[in-house]
């Protein structure tokens, strides 16, 4: 999983498209996803560069856990744009979770545009045994 | 209130709209490398400076290096993405990568004042134009 690779790898921004039709224009983008599991946790990493820790806002409702991270386009305020090769845009994506997460223990922390949601799994439960009467 | 979220929001489409109409400038004019070298970088314009910005998440600070010869801007670095160990994947679209990419500014650059910043996974360099460079007004006797 951590081998090196020389090769260069080109990734196009996705952009979103499937969600609910929006009541302002603009682009919005699905942040590229890494879903990995341990025995206590899952980890969710997603890239949203431009995106400051206080901008990031997690939800989590009926099991979709759904990340919304805005970019401040304010820095972009009074530049003119001469040469452009990506887009900008505020990042929105959504994950169903499953029931074996506590929902009460998610952690996040992002570093530099880079966010990592830290879900506990609920611990095992003991198999229940019946005794029959 | 209302009319600052509504110039957030201008700004931003008008950005966006910026970039799309950018798509087939030449400002670099001929150059032998694809438009779309990795990593992507947008540049702006500043007055007499010139911003040029990346999207390079997650990368460490000391993995970052920036080169500046003439009007050569050379950007290179690499990304290396880090499980915990016995974690097992269910879904990869991060990449490791290794970028290193030349731009070729059309203006002279002051070296000594350029100024680079990482923040939020963005890397953006701000690049004065150099003195001598500067188009002078030339006096009318």
């Amino acid at each position: 999983m951590t081998e090196e690779k020389n090769e260069v790898v080109v990734q196009d921004k996705k952009e979103l498209t499937s969600e609910k039709e929006q009541t302002f224009s603009g682009k919005k983008y699905i942040p590229a996803t890494d879903i990995v599991e341990t025995k206590q946790e899952l980890m969710v990493y997603m890239d949203m560069p431009g995106v400051d820790r206080k901008q990031v806002n997690i939800k989590l409702e009926k099991n979709v856990l759904a990340i919304d991270g805005q970019i401040d386009s304010q820095p972009y305020g009074d530049l003119k744009l001469i040469y452009s090769e990506y887009n900008i845009g505020h990042f929105a994506r959504r994950f169903e979770l499953s029931n074996e997460i506590d929902q009460s223990k998610i952690e996040a922390r992002m570093n530099d545009g880079v966010l990592l949601l830290t879900l506990p799994k609920v611990p095992e439960q003991q198999p229940a045994s019946i005794q029959v009467n | 209130m209302y009319a600052s979220f509504a110039n957030t929001f201008d700004r931003l489409v008008k950005v966006q709209n910026a970039v799309e109409a950018s798509r087939r400038s030449d400002y670099f004019g001929q150059s032998t490398t694809h438009r779309s070298a990795h990593p992507f970088i947008n540049l702006f314009q500043d007055g007499d400076n010139t911003i040029l910005t990346a999207e390079v998440p997650g990368l460490e600070k000391e993995e970052i290096n920036l080169e500046i010869k003439d009007n050569l801007l050379r950007l290179s670095g690499k990304r290396k993405v880090n499980f915990p160990e016995k974690a097992s994947a269910r879904r990869l679209e991060r990449r490791n990568f290794n970028f290193d990419r030349t731009v070729k500014l059309p203006v002279q650059v002051d070296a000594a004042q350029i100024n680079a910043e990482y923040k939020n996974g963005i890397l953006k360099v701000v690049l004065p134009r150099a003195e001598s460079d500067k188009p002078k007004a030339i006096e009318i006797n």
